[in-house]
């Protein structure tokens, strides 16, 4: 995997972590979860956002705000944000150099 | 949600009945080692990620002397559970300081959209409250024997 890719998949965990905390925290911590490390969490997501190359980043934020979520896996060739067809030259060797981007929809593609 | 429910997102190859780690980092890669045996799942690294930070959250050792390491993660495509077991027990961190010593461990896929995994982390949580059942889970000698005790009235 792209390391770039790496660590946006690693901030899309993060951020979706970080907002089922907001959203099922009280859920959760009925369960007996405690969510004391919310801040720090936060920190840590902040500190993975500034190794991503400003262009990538603000391509995440930008699909974030308009799909829920920007980085989407790629299954039986579609991507499952929008279910177009991916070639599976995307997956080549030459390939594996940059981050893919779905031709259709722009979600940034993660093979699983 | 029903235990026999719950139970259909785990195998015989998802259960480690000997867990040989003993502190938190290593219990975890384990579990991941397990997990990336026992499935068609990949990107150990990317579940370690984000087990990690999870635990950085709160400790996901609820006990009574169990733990249920959670979250969700692109590196998964269905809800996933693996089970694993300590005699020794392992330092996880738990709020009332004793060791962990069973675990159930959830990852889910982000676009779990009916929340299945929590449902599920509610029903394994209730279910575990019986202090007879955790000594049969303890003493289970295989998977079946395992999940037999889960799902007895
Ligand atoms: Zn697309």
């Amino acid at each position: 995997m792209h390391p770039q890719l790496q660590l946006l998949v690693a901030l899309q965990d993060l951020d979706e972590m970080i907002n089922e905390t907001a959203n099922q925290g009280t859920e959760l911590e009925g369960l007996g979860f405690k969510h004391g490390g919310l801040e720090e969490l936060k920190k840590s997501r902040e500190d993975l956002a500034t190794k991503i190359e400003p262009g990538h980043l603000s391509w995440y934020k930008r699909l974030t705000g308009k799909f829920g979520h920007a980085v989407v896996p790629v299954v039986s060739n579609l991507c499952t944000g929008c279910f177009a067809n991916i070639p599976s030259s995307f997956v080549s060797k030459t390939n594996e150099n940059k981050v893919q981007k779905c031709e259709s929809c722009g979600r940034l593609l993660y093979w699983p | 949600m029903d235990i026999a429910e719950v139970l259909k997102h785990t195998s015989p190859e998802l259960f480690l009945p000997n867990l040989t780690a003993t502190d938190k980092q290593g219990a975890l890669a384990e579990m991941v080692e397990g997990l990336i045996a026992g499935t068609q799942i990949s990107k150990p690294e990317t579940i370690m990620q984000m087990l990690t930070s999870r635990e950085a959250l709160g400790s996901t050792a609820v006990g009574p002397g169990i733990g249920f390491p959670h979250g969700r993660t692109l590196a998964v495509q269905r809800l996933t559970i693996m089970i694993a077991r300590s005699a020794e027990g392992v330092d996880f961190d738990s709020e009332d300081g004793n060791k962990t010593h069973l675990f159930f461990m959830l990852i889910a896929p982000p676009q779990d959209s009916g929340h299945q995994y929590i449902k599920s982390l509610a029903a394994l949580i209730d279910r575990i409250q019986d202090g007879d059942l955790r000594d049969s889970l303890m003493a289970a000698e295989n998977y079946e024997s395992f999940c037999n005790a889960m799902k007895e009235d």
